[in-house]
């Protein structure tokens, strides 16, 4: 029997075995589904951290007032408080005006939230930040409508303000955001420009922000204390360059802070590896382990299959009896038996990629963006039809060795 | 005619017969163990059939009959004993050339029909086919002419449990027919058929075997076993007459 005459008749074997070809399917749906919304899950997470928190642009650094482990206890912090300066403007111009193989470098500040008004529409809690022009090149700003701050803008405290998606949406809901004024705590900015809508990450809206020139922020919001912290975003010339880079901002700084050899950094330099390096860290192991979990399950529903097909083989004993009679040879009994199973974890290999796919786009909604690979997807499909060759193998080798009358004889 | 030791004859007639010699049976036995005790199905049968020959096997329940069959049909192997078929020692063949037999040379009507339950007439009937390798659309084609032969062209599409006794064993009937096979095997044919349909089944195997097919039938009914050219009684799994009517 040829290919397509087997697989039919695996099909309407199936098909007239609704119920329990449907039982056996659940062992292999969740299995797979399991398997691959975990699977997205990690693969969105890390994607997440690197683009998002390592990332403004995976070939930039941070230079901030205090590195993670200030914020472990309040004595650390407070120590910290002592030792690191805030870093200021005088910093950055000191930065740019030596540094070598550093390509730009900008300031940003922020992190305050404030309601926002036009007319009688209020937007409530928008993130507020001023940045230095240059970051809108730094970061890869892409603008919807209008344009990014100028140098000028930035120099004489221009109230003018660069929006993201929602609240462009939301306060002017007939997209003419670009021109119009918006009133924060009083004070009328004027809409520039609109960011290219971002999405959500773990549930937060990455559209709600109003943007200002560093010098209108620091003006208008009280200069850059306590959350309003000064930090900078620096970018190496080139990518093979960019240890160098990092390696030449720390060196400019303890020269800056007239630190000795044996002092520590008295401000901290984030890079996209050492991110990563503590993503790996927290979840190198635990990858494994979170995997091996759907893993198991996968096992399950093979095991499932293995035994839902040793029924049928049991169940249709008369039936091989009644082919052998008529001519079918051991190998077109094992072939029957094993495209049975293995088109039956197929099927449910697929319907579980589906339901992954689904949960998937909920959990990108609401969490982070996840994203099943496509060869992941043709994996878990191959997977679970080769598991289901092999929970059918025994089965399937058992019927075709059943001898003819024997098998006739069975009821 | 009659031959209550059958192994002298083909010993006699020497290698004329052999080329036309279909079916041979050497000292066959059957032999079932049932705990401590052995029940002798086939006791020491051996017997040849020619190619062409239209035979009949009568005896009583319980003698054997089905038991011969399903051994001339390659099902089933002997305890002891050799049989041969077209000149090939059966228990040496591989389990290919016997599904191979299985397939082309013989059709079997069984006993108690073995239709397949979930499958209609037509597949039923397609089954032997779809082992042979033959396409879907000649296939469907053949399997439909086979049944219209018996009758049963509108009812393609029941299930066995659709079906009358008749219309089953109709169907078996079709099916064994299908692939025009070299030897025809029926165990009962006409056990749960009308006199009419009985008569045309009769007829229908009378064409076959004026086409120069070889016919075995089981038999109680004795108009059946009349149309045959020659009878083998068996009791207690013995040959116990094997005469030449025609
Ligand atoms: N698998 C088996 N195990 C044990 N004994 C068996 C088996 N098959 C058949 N027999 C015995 O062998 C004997 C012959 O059985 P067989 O089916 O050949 O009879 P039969 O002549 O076809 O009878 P009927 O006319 O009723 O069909 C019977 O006594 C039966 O009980
Ligand atoms: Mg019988």
């Amino acid at each position: 029997m040829n290919f397509s005459e087997t697989l039919k008749l695996a099909l309407l074997a199936i098909w007239a075995h609704k119920l329990r070809s449907f039982l056996t399917l659940i062992g292999m749906i969740i299995g797979v589904m399991a398997f691959m919304v975990v699977f997205s899950l990690l693969q969105g997470f890390n994607a997440y951290i690197d683009e998002k928190v390592a990332g403004i642009g995976s070939n930039s650094f941070t230079i901030m007032r205090f590195n993670f482990i200030d914020y472990s206890n309040t004595d650390k912090l407070a120590e910290a408080q002592r030792r690191n300066k805030e870093l200021t403007f005088e910093d950055i111009d000191y930065l740019r005006s030596r540094m070598q193989v550093i390509e730009k470098m900008g300031a940003k500040a922020g992190g305050n939230q404030r309601d926002i008004k036009v007319g009688t529409v209020i937007m409530e809690n928008v993130k507020i930040d001023g940045a230095e022009p240059v970051i809108g090149v730094i970061e890869n700003i892409n603008t919807r409508d209008g344009r990014y701050f100028t140098d000028a803008e930035n120099n004489n405290s221009v109230r003018v303000a660069f929006i993201g998606a929602d609240v462009a949406d939301k306060l002017f809901p007939r997209g003419d955001a670009v021109g119009q004024e918006i009133d924060i705590s009083g004070i009328p900015y004027r809409v520039i420009g609109v960011q290219v809508a971002k999405g959500t990450i773990f549930g937060m809206p990455q559209d709600s922000f109003v943007q200002l020139p560093i010098k209108t922020f620091g003006a208008n919001f009280g200069g850059f204390r306590g959350s309003r912290f000064l930090y900078f975003i620096g970018t190496a010339k080139s990518d093979n360059l960019f240890k160098d880079a990092v390696e030449e901002a720390r060196t400019l700084m303890r020269i800056r802070r007239k630190l000795t050899v044996d002092e520590q950094d008295t401000f901290a330099i984030f890079t996209p590896d050492a991110i990563a390096g503590l993503r790996d860290s927290l979840f190198g192991t635990t990858f494994i382990v979170i995997l091996a979990v759907p893993a198991i399950a996968l096992l399950v529903g093979a095991i499932v299959i293995m035994n839902i097909m040793l029924v049928s083989v049991t169940e249709r004993t008369k039936e091989i009896g009644i082919r052998k009679s008529l001519g079918a040879r051991q190998s077109d009994i094992l072939k029957q038996f094993l495209y049975e199973a293995a088109t039956l974890s197929a099927i449910g290999g697929l319907i579980g990629l589906i339901l992954a796919e689904l949960i998937g786009v909920i959990i990108s909604s609401l969490f982070i963006p996840t994203k099943i690979p496509w060869y992941a997807a043709l994996v878990s499909i191959g997977v679970s039809a080769v598991v289901g060759v092999l929970a059918g193998l025994f089965p399937a080798w058992k019927a075709a060795r059943l001898d003819p009358i024997e098998a006739l004889r069975a009821e | 005619m009659e031959n209550q030791n059958g192994v002298s004859e083909p010993d006699q007639n020497g290698a004329a017969t052999a080329s036309k010699t279909l079916i041979s049976m050497q000292n066959i036995w059957k032999t079932y163990q049932m705990g401590v005790e052995e029940l002798h199905a086939l006791r020491d049968v051996s017997f040849h059939v020619e190619k062409g020959e239209y035979l009949a096997i009568i005896g009583p329940s319980g003698s054997g009959k089905s038991t011969l069959m399903n051994l001339i049909g390659c099902l089933d192997s002997p305890s002891k004993g050799d049989y041969w078929i077209n000149g090939n020692l059966v228990s040496e063949m591989t389990d290919d050339e016997l599904a191979r037999i299985r397939n082309k040379e013989i059709g079997f009507v069984f006993q108690t029909f073995n239709l397949l339950a979930r499958a209609t007439a037509l597949h039923n009937v397609e089954l032997p086919l779809i082992y042979a390798g033959m396409r879907a659309g000649e296939r469907n084609e053949k399997a439909q002419a086979a049944l219209a032969s018996v009758e049963l062209g509108d009812r393609v599409t029941h299930r066995p449990n659709e079906l009358s006794g008749g219309q089953r064993q109709r169907v078996a009937i079709a099916r064994a027919l299908v692939n025009h096979p070299s030897i025809l095997l029926a165990d009962e044919p006409t056990g749960a058929l009308d006199s009419k349909t009985s008569a045309e089944i009769m007829t229908l195997f009378e064409k076959l075997h004026s086409e120069g097919n070889t016919i075995i039938v089981v038999t109680h009914e004795h108009d059946v076993a009349d149309r045959a050219h020659r009878i083998i009684s068996i009791r207690d799994g013995q040959i116990e007459k094997d005469e030449r009517i025609k």
